[in-house]
């Protein structure tokens, strides 16, 4: 009987080709998705860094600190001062560049800043949270080198943030050096 | 699955874009925020990142005056304190004065000059330019001048000092107007005239508080809102330091217990508009018991004959002995001081109490003398507020002017008296008489929501100013207000309204000054020149630098009466009249009591979120209106805490809920004042009552100011229940022992070598 043959289960075999036959399409987004996934994320994560943001001029940190050999503080005057090391006015840009190098497209576009007075929208690459206290003048007045936690900024053509700047990285350096009251909450979060 | 066809590479392609933007909008989500970091163009000079700079002004939230220093950080203010170098609050600051950059920072602030487009009252306007709106103003005053109409321009201004004060009134003299009124609630009218009939000069003395051993107040709130809250703050708290054989001892006199009367050492409750009577009959008690040995013993004696312990203890419910021993103390304790204010001042005997009160500092020799009551010489410069303080008779003849159409342009300036008088008063419909009205306020409160034209203020810590306080401190003394700030919308400073008007009226002859800053200096160049060395003329600049770093200035002068005689016909004409009281005792069986809340003060504070939250130090109650009434009281009417009762006057109701309050006598209804805005932005409109809209069209024939104490309520329970936001749970202590008393008697004979009046004392 042919019915009675069909139903042998010695004869019986599972393939799983008919399976995957189904879940071909499946396998193919869910692959294919992920696979973009990864893509998408590593462009994002390499070419367009939080860490090195575009700013709004392309200000190198290498011309003026390694070639021209200007000191951090000359421009960031409030560092040793002040909680904040303070980002120069466009005041004090143009107070050297209505001489220097005024034919450069970078100047062209400061000088527009300057005859508008408008300030310049400079993209935050050090940025602590708000319930985080960071007193830049304690930690200069310890001695501390700027590139300590900036990194070599003067090697730099674009800021780029090579630090963390999370609690665990600071903590690690206040135990070290052993900082007074280093690892008191109140020390920071205040 | 080496060969793929078309259909799954479409798929594969399309699963791999959608990933792909998936996963780049997720690395995108993980990434901080983008902050930037903005630097100035041109950075002021004094100005560093992160470092705070401290400016000192001149609070103006009261009339008091006291100095400030506000810290700002990146051209923000950030915080205001008291400013040390400054006599009258020496580096402290009341709450009020600490929430005046809630008046900065406030949502509701008026941003640029409007034109009303609706109905009067109904506060909707247009924004207009500046240019606009000063030449709409300043043609009408200048066809009103032409025609020699000026007197037909009115002026209000909440009451202002110094320069700008002699600014108003040089440009309304110019203008040839003398309707230029001030108008302050809470302006202590009734004290002036006392002083004026008592000593000769319409001003206020110094109280001084700090090197005083007794201190008895009639009404005066003086810990609370009375005339200089800091100043006197500051006096009780060093002489309450003192040792304790001299340490300061004080008692309150009033029917509902205030903070002042919460902190003395006995609180005495005499029936509202008898506080003259008791202070007469300490005065008779003095004078029998040989406490008084003057020249003119006898015409006292006489005078005083009406005023026998027995009869003033029947009038005022105070009993016989407490009466002789806290006469014997005023006495005894040298130096002693008495005050008087608040609702004692502001019956319809007002001035005839306040008298009464100097004449018991006249008789123990409180006069003139440290510790006592000193004389202040006149305000350093500019003017004084009171001559052109609108007292509420000069009220009602102006709104009575303003109804026979004799005023066709009324320029406001922070005043507020549609809030601030009672609805019978019927203020606002003879403002609705007057064609033009301008404001210069800062803020869209009830009397601006009125005006046709906003040229709207910058608040105090966008302007320039200046002020001599008053009360003073015994010397003359000043302080500058500067801007803190730079303003934070398209307003202009008060000054600079006026001068940019007289400038498009071609009155840049009388007042040829560019803006306030300019008048300021040149005045101030004056002043300069009156003391400083001829050699030294140039040094103007430096010495306007200094007074403004140091936020306070002084100079060396005479006290004027530091001599006083007393009018010998004064003496027999002394003696309070009876309170007069509107609404029969039948009908409205309660006395209301309104008081200036500690936070709002007269109303002026509603607007300040800061202040709204601010609990009263009394009963705890944050946001709202309430009625105090004695347990007594309340449970006749069988009412509670949290039941809503109508408070009825012969003049209009409100309904607010009760509190039961032990500190109030029985037949006395107390209920705060400050709540009930219609207007005045979204903190302040409708929250709360407003009492002062109930209240009798009743003066002081004397001084004419309102006598806001003369009103009787009756209550009526609504059935309803509204439940009252307070930060305080239970009243009472349940055993629990928190503030541990001993009797009055143990305390007594522990203080027996101080004096004989029985005190509470809690022990530590």
């Amino acid at each position: 009987m042919a019915s009675a043959k069909a139903w042998d289960c010695s004869d019986m075999s599972i393939s799983i080709i008919p399976t995957l036959k189904v879940l071909k399409p499946v396998a193919l987004i869910l692959g294919g998705g992920f696979a973009g996934l990864l893509l998408g994320y590593w462009v994002n994560v390499t070419f367009f860094p939080d860490d090195a943001p575009q700013q709004p001029i392309d200000f190198s940190h290498r011309v003026h600190a390694t070639d021209f050999e200007i000191p951090c503080m000359y421009c960031h005057v409030q560092a040793r001062r002040s909680a904040s090391a303070g980002v120069p006015s466009v005041n004090k840009c143009v107070g050297c560049h209505q001489e220097v190098a005024t034919d450069r497209a970078e100047i062209k576009k400061l000088m527009s800043f300057w005859e508008n007075k408008e300030p310049i929208p400079w993209i935050k690459v050090h940025d602590l949270p708000d319930f985080v206290h960071f007193p830049h003048k304690r930690h200069v007045a310890a001695g501390l080198e700027c590139q300590t936690c900036h990194g070599p900024v003067e090697t730099m053509d674009r800021i780029k943030r090579i630090a963390p700047l999370e609690m665990g990285w600071c903590l690690n350096c206040h135990k070290e050096y052993e900082v007074e009251n280093g690892l008191d909450c109140w020390t920071c979060h205040k | 699955m080496s060969n793929i066809d078309r259909r799954d590479f479409l798929k594969l392609v399309g699963a791999g874009s959608v990933g792909a933007g998936a996963g780049f909008m997720l690395a995108e989500s993980i990434k901080h925020p983008v902050e930037y970091l903005i630097p100035y163009a041109i950075p002021p000079e004094d100005f560093s990142h992160g470092i705070a700079t401290w400016y000192n002004s001149v609070c103006s939230m009261c009339p008091a005056g006291c100095g400030i220093t506000v810290r700002t950080r990146e051209g923000r203010a950030k915080k205001i304190e008291g400013n040390p170098a400054h006599p009258v609050n020496q580096g402290r600051l009341c709450a009020l004065g600490q929430a005046g950059l809630q008046v900065l920072y406030n949502p509701d602030r008026l941003t640029a000059p409007m034109v009303r487009t609706g109905d009067r009252g109904s506060g909707s306007f247009e924004q207009i330019t500046w240019e606009d709106g000063l030449t709409r103003t300043a043609e009408r005053l200048a066809t009103l001048q032409k025609n020699g109409q000026g007197n037909r321009v009115g002026f209000l201004s909440t009451g202002v000092r110094g320069h700008f004060a002699s600014l108003l009134e040089l440009f309304m003299g110019t203008l040839g107007s003398d309707r230029l009124l001030h108008y302050d609630f809470a302006h202590p009218h009734t004290l002036y005239a006392a002083n004026k009939r008592f000593f000769g000069e319409e001003s206020l003395p110094y109280y001084d508080l700090q090197n005083t051993r007794f201190l008895l107040s009639f009404g005066a709130d003086y810990l609370g809102r009375w005339i200089s809250p800091v100043h006197h703050g500051l006096g009780f708290g060093h002489s309450r330091k003192r040792q304790a054989t001299d340490r300061l001892r004080t008692v309150q006199v009033e029917p509902r217990m205030s903070i002042s009367g919460a902190a003395a050492d006995q609180w005495i409750p005499a029936k509202p508009g008898t506080e003259g009577h008791l202070a007469l009959g300490l005065a008779h008690h003095i004078v029998a018991e040989g406490g008084y040995a003057g020249d003119d013993l006898e015409n006292w004696v006489a005078a005083l004959r009406p005023y026998s312990v027995k009869r003033v203890a029947e009038q005022t419910g105070v009993a016989p002995d407490t009466i002789a021993r806290l006469a014997d103390a005023f006495a005894d304790t040298q130096p002693s001081l008495a005050i008087g204010g608040g609702a004692a001042g502001n019956c319809s005997n007002g001035v005839d109490t306040l008298v009464a009160v100097n004449a018991l500092n006249y008789l123990v020799g409180n006069l003139g003398k440290r510790g006592g009551l000193l004389f202040n010489p006149q305000p350093a410069f500019g003017s004084s507020s009171h001559p052109r303080q609108a007292s509420y008779r000069m009220l009602n003849e102006f709104a009575e002017d303003a109804r026979r159409g004799q005023i066709e342009v009324l320029i406001i300036n922070g005043a507020n008296p549609v809030f601030n008088l009672p609805s019978a008063a019927g203020f606002e419909q003879a403002m609705a008489e007057i064609p033009f009205i301008v404001s210069l306020s800062s803020f869209l409160d009830e009397t601006t929501a009125m005006a046709d034209l906003i040229l709207p203020s910058h608040t105090y810590l966008e302007s320039w100013g200046d002020d001599s306080p008053e009360p003073g401190v015994g010397f003359a003394v000043g302080a500058i207000s500067q801007p803190v700030v730079s303003p934070l919308y398209n307003t202009r400073a008060g000054g600079d309204i006026i001068l940019g008007l007289a400038q498009q009226m071609g009155l840049g002859e009388a007042l040829p000054w560019a803006s306030m800053e300019d008048f300021l200096k040149a005045r101030w160049r004056e002043i300069y020149q009156r003391g400083a060395p001829a050699e030294e003329l140039n040094g103007f600049e430096s010495f306007w630098r200094s007074i403004l770093q140091a936020g306070v200035w002084g100079e060396k002068t005479q006290n004027s009466a530091s001599t006083f005689t007393l009018d010998p016909s004064l003496v027999d004409n002394i003696g309070v009249e009876a309170a007069v009281f509107t609404g029969d005792i039948d009908v409205y069986p309660f006395v209301l009591h309104p008081y200036l809340s500690n936070a709002l003060y007269d109303g002026r504070g509603a607007n300040l979120p800061w202040m709204q939250e601010l609990p009263d130090p009394l009963t705890s109650v944050v946001y709202g209106s309430w009625v105090e009434m004695n347990p007594l009281t309340a449970e006749k009417l069988g009412l509670s805490e949290g039941d809503l009762v109508k408070v009825e006057s012969p003049h209009g109701e409100i309904t607010a809920p009760v509190f039961v309050y032990p500190s109030i006598m029985p037949d006395v209804i107390a209920m705060p004042i400050g709540q009930g805005h219609e207007q005045f932005g979204r903190y302040a409109k409708n929250r709360g009552v407003n009492p002062i809209s109930i209240l009798a069209p009743l003066m002081d024939p004397d001084s004419g100011s309102l006598a806001w104490g003369g009103t009787r309520v009756k209550i009526e329970p609504t059935g309803r229940q509204a439940k009252l936001l307070k930060i305080g749970g239970e009243s009472r202590q349940l055993g629990r022992e928190i503030i541990q008393t001993t009797s009055n008697r143990s305390a007594a004979n522990e203080h027996a070598q101080i004096n004989s009046i029985p005190i509470s004392v809690v022990s530590s």
